[in-house]
């Protein structure tokens, strides 16, 4: 599969996620990992932007006698 | 109690239920010589990061007592199971095989495992696993890594690598594996054995350290598929109105089954002998009366995309406070993974999630056509451990992401070996909530195949362990 090039400074990312001591020990890791995100994403189909995403909000009743 | 079974480290659990009701065989005599076992080998397979011997004794002695006294609890009352070192045991440490983990003591049991002492199981440990469930085989871990029975040169898949090493090693008849991406099936197909990830939620995660919330499965894994549906049905709480292996006995005769073929022929292309396995799947499938028929999925692409930016983004939400502060605690395959939720939008994870929703319409649409599923498992046979870039170039390819996805309870097993002697495996699928007809299937093929319960093919793997 084609990768597609990080869409912003990888560095300046985990820096803004506050991850300076990663960036700075671990280089390699963040350009990696930024890398692969990036991959992941060109297959992500487009879709509808207001369909509903999963998962659906439910919210339960409150079993009887709970209220106070 | 008897010397009249022998090679008690093969047994499954229901051959074991069957000794004991016979007086055959004791609880203290099965589990005595099991932790024997596992004494000896476990220093080459790496399977087990806590083996509790004094605790499993102590619950094998008053197993004995009850069985003896006609309490019988459970079809797995006595039985031995061990339990992927991610799920909160009271006592002991839950590491999830890190280092940022090890001092992690459990202050109760997950449900699971109250469920399992419940019916009278004897927890014999904690199992390896990759990092928090996500991580790979790394010299950089606190403890050694997995390997696989069938030749300890290779990987046995993962995460959940302990819970498949030690069932084909013939170290414990039963275990729990978590699933995110493929962490049951993927240990089950290369170790040669049963894992059925159930259907979203129909376990209880609680205690369970997540690795990405609305992905996470807990499941159970074993040496045959009666096995596996008895282990469910403990998982579940043993509900009496209910029994997983229902219809384990029905046979094929009826059933339609959807073949994906697309998944290993054109979406990824998988190694030629899996394919020719699936085909031979297929022609076992129709003999014993099944109907087939091709379906079509999105492609195999398109779930694993939208799986993955969920999984990283669920991820780095629990790892962000580590990786600022302990990034170095982590193994390497570990720390790029989890960090890559890091370069992840907001609007990313919710458009992945609306693509979630209609990937479930899909597979919800083809199961209205067919009863269940057959997709390939895994594209490929374990890699070896010292070959870094075919592990990295194997590790995606998989069609287990998808039903992590969708949530359909998914079950994968061996379909045959390769030219070098290593499990192949399929996948089946089935409808959310019908676990039954899931493993109705598993058990017709396993029936007509009996790859997986062939006892002479267990004991070539005893030899080669040594």
């Amino acid at each position: 599969m084609a990768g597609q090039a990080p869409k912003l400074d990888a560095f300046a990312v985990a820096r803004a996620a506050g991850l300076e001591e990663l960036v700075n020990r671990f280089p390699d890791d963040v350009e990696a990992a930024a890398q692969a995100m990036a991959n992941d994403l060109v297959e992500l189909p487009e879709n509808d932007v207001a369909a509903e995403p999963w998962p659906p909000m439910h919210i339960r009743p409150m079993p009887t006698g709970s209220a106070k | 109690m008897s010397d009249q079974v022998s090679e008690l480290h093969w047994l499954t659990a229901a051959e074991i239920a069957a000794a004991y009701a016979a007086r055959r065989l004791s609880p203290v005599e099965l589990t005595q010589a099991l932790i024997a076992r596992i004494n000896a080998h476990d220093g080459r397979v790496a399977a087990f990061i806590k083996l509790d011997s004094e605790a499993a004794i102590d619950a094998a002695r008053q197993a004995e007592k009850d069985i003896i006294a006609g309490r019988t609890r459970s079809p797995l009352h006595g039985v031995p199971v061990a339990i992927k070192d991610i799920v909160d045991m009271v006592g002991l440490p839950t590491t999830c095989h890190s280092k940022i983990m090890l001092g992690n003591i459990a202050h109760a049991d997950a449900p699971v495992i109250s469920h399992l002492r419940a019916a009278g199981a004897i927890l014999l440990g904690k199992l390896s696993l990759h990092e928090f469930a996500f991580g790979g085989p790394s010299e950089e871990l606190p403890l050694p890594y997995a390997r696989n029975p069938w030749n300890t040169d290779h990987q046995p898949g993962g995460s959940s690598s302990g819970s498949g090493a030690a069932l084909a090693a013939g170290f414990v008849p039963l275990t729990v594996g978590t699933d995110t991406g493929g962490s049951i099936r993927g240990p089950a197909g290369l170790c040669g054995v049963v894992g059925l990830k159930p259907t979203y939620d129909l376990v209880s995660r609680h205690g369970v350290f997540p690795l990405a919330f609305t992905l996470d499965h807990v499941g159970p894994m074993a040496r045959s598929v009666a096995d596996t549906a008895v282990l469910l049905d403990a998982l579940t709480g043993n509900v009496p109105t209910r029994r997983f292996g229902a219809d384990l006995a029905r046979g094929l005769r009826g059933l339609r089954i959807g073949f994906v073929r697309h998944f290993h022929e054109t979406d990824m292309v998988a190694d030629a002998e899996v394919t020719a396995a699936l085909d031979e799947v297929a022609r076992v499938l129709k003999a014993e009366g099944a109907e087939l028929r091709d379906i079509r999925l999105p492609r195999l692409q398109q779930f694993t995309s939208a799986q993955r930016v969920i999984m990283h983004a669920e991820a780095w939400q629990v790892h962000a406070k580590w990786l600022r502060e302990r990034p170095g605690d982590y193994a390497k395959p570990t720390r790029r993974k989890v960090l890559s939720g890091a370069f992840l939008t907001a609007g990313e994870y919710v458009r992945a999630q609306q693509c979630r929703a209609w990937m479930i319409d899909a597979v919800n649409d083809a199961l209205r056509d067919v009863d269940v599923l057959m997709t390939v498992n895994g594209m490929d046979a374990a890699s070896r451990l010292d070959d870094a870039a075919d592990m990295a170039r194997t590790y995606p390819r998989q069609a287990r992401a998808p039903f992590n996805l969708t949530g359909h309870p998914a079950l994968a097993m061996m379909s045959g070996l390769s030219k070098s002697g290593l499990p192949l495996s399929v996948q089946f699928v089935g409808r959310a909530h019908d676990e039954v007809t899931l493993l109705r299937a598993a058990a017709a093929y396993e029936r007509a195949t009996n790859w997986a319960s062939n006892i002479h093919r267990w004991r070539e793997v005893t030899c080669r362990l040594g």
